[in-house]
């Protein structure tokens, strides 16, 4: 503890020599904390790791995902998908994080989240879509994921543990001041290209039908939406990769066929919205 | 002259009802189980017909989770659970429930394993360098939540009280 306190110390005055200002020292003392923060916190047994620090990495994890594929350059759709996610996760257990949704520029069918709020569905997905509430059960999926906390559950697992643990101890040695980016790289990568536990994956459908219903949509969006998926073939290269990483939309539809029964048949008649989804995202369809 | 102009309203008005429907409107698809089919989207309608598993069906449209379906001369609803689109194909995945409970109850210790990466390819993720430009600008569409009620009402979106739902349908416990 000792030791440790006096590396920071030597490497903030090192950056107080440099000339830096004191926020960015501030913020530097704060990352190394962090790091070896992070990595108490989600080795904690009791699961337990405070908002704050959620927020932190996915922002951290963020970065890299935004760096493999930038945003859409269409302000609108941004704009739009932050409309429908922000009044879907309105209606979560968890309305207090700061939620923000991104279209990327990725012609792959599919869709992911980091902890903390964050949201991306691909131009892909969009496309495949027909109406709003067809997003909001996607988004409401997504969203499921952030409030039941499932990327930080498969961060605990070992691999990814190791991953952290190397990626702080050389931020801690370092000179960056950003090495709590730096230490997620790793598993950030790791973890998106595995993809979550399959009953996690399932756990969200009921999430999204759930959140898109209290919203005041037609909560079979996303089951239409899997239809939609299930019809293509498994052999399609932009969605190969959705497919290795979720149980298949047919396992997912048997799934919210027992789950939703005939429960959801009051919200018969809920609007699907798919006049203003069409023209919200007209700009990133393929010309005919 | 006359007969002509509404042949040709008539056919406008056509072609007009058909790209103003839903852009899945007459997929084929099949039914997973047997499935009645009703005169309108409601369990307790009037029963047409009764179907069994892997009937080929013409589908109109979805409305809620009810799909309207054609098959021969009957035109009804049936419920869109029980439904796949495309054509039954033994080479596709096995979508049958005992396959997804099998599937279902694998150990979930392990994570899904697989090359692949979830929204973009593995290449681009193995190559990503972070951008916190990107994450600024993603940040600076966020809407605050009066903006999102505002955008609700005008989609004519009205909030509901709604249990989360475990796999079994039965509501999930409240927190307290």
């Amino acid at each position: 503890m000792n030791a440790r306190f006096a590396v920071a110390a030597m490497l903030a005055a090192c950056c107080l020599l440099a000339g830096c200002a004191p926020e960015q020292t501030a913020a530097f003392m704060k990352n190394v904390g962090g790091v070896e923060g992070l990595v108490r916190n989600i080795k904690d047994a009791s699961g337990t790791i405070d908002e704050p620090r959620e927020i932190e990495l996915g922002h951290g994890m963020m970065e890299t995902l935004l760096g493999a594929r930038p945003l859409v350059p269409d302000a609108e759709v941004q704009r739009y998908v932050n409309f429908v996610g922000a009044w879907v996760a309105a209606q979560s257990d968890r309305p207090g994080l700061p939620w923000r949704f991104a279209v990327n520029d990725s012609d792959h069918v599919n869709a992911f989240a980091a902890p903390g709020g964050y949201v991306i569905v691909t131009k892909g997905m969009i496309n495949t879509l027909h109406s709003e509430a067809e997003l909001a059960g996607v988004l409401g999926h997504e969203i499921g994921h952030v409030i039941r906390k499932h990327h930080l559950a498969a961060l605990r697992k070992g691999a990814f543990m190791n991953l952290l643990g190397a990626g702080a101890a050389a931020g801690a040695a370092g000179k960056s001041s950003g090495e709590l980016v730096q230490a997620l790289v790793g598993p950030t990568k790791d973890l998106y290209s595995r993809g979550l536990d399959k009953d996690d994956e399932f756990e969200a459908d009921r999430v999204g039908i759930v959140l898109a219903a209290r919203a005041g949509y037609d909560p079979y969006g996303l089951p239409a939406a899997l239809q939609t998926l299930a019809k293509i073939k498994a052999d399609d290269p932009y969605l190969a990769l959705l497919f290795k990483t979720h149980p298949n939309p047919g396992a997912r539809l048997d799934q919210l066929a027992l789950a939703m029964g005939a429960g959801f048949d009051r919200f018969q008649g809920s609007p699907q919205n798919a006049d203003r989804f069409r023209y919200a995202t007209r700009n990133l369809r393929p010309p005919q | 002259m006359i007969d002509r102009m509404r042949r040709l309203c008539w056919l406008v008005a056509s072609v007009a009802a058909v790209l103003a429907a839903p852009a899945w409107a007459q997929e084929t698809g099949f039914t997973l189980r047997a499935t009645d089919v009703k005169a309108k989207p409601f369990l307790d309608a009037e029963l047409l017909a009764k179907l069994p598993e892997k009937t080929p069906v013409t589908v109109l449209v979805r409305q809620g989770g009810w799909m309207q379906i054609k098959v021969g001369e009957t035109q009804g609803w049936v419920r869109m659970l029980s439904l796949r689109l495309g054509n039954p194909d033994p080479k596709q995945n096995d979508t049958s429930l005992l396959a997804a409970i099998t599937r279902s109850s694998r150990p979930s210790a392990n994570p899904t394993v697989t090359t692949g990466v979830r929204g973009f390819s593995e290449e681009d993720l193995k190559a990503a360098k972070p951008s916190p430009e990107e994450v600024a600008k993603m940040e600076s569409f966020a809407v605050p939540p009066a903006g999102a009620a505002q955008f609700a009402v005008a989609g004519k979106l009205v909030a509901q009280r709604v249990a989360f739902v475990k796999a079994d349908g039965k509501p999930e416990k409240e927190k307290k």
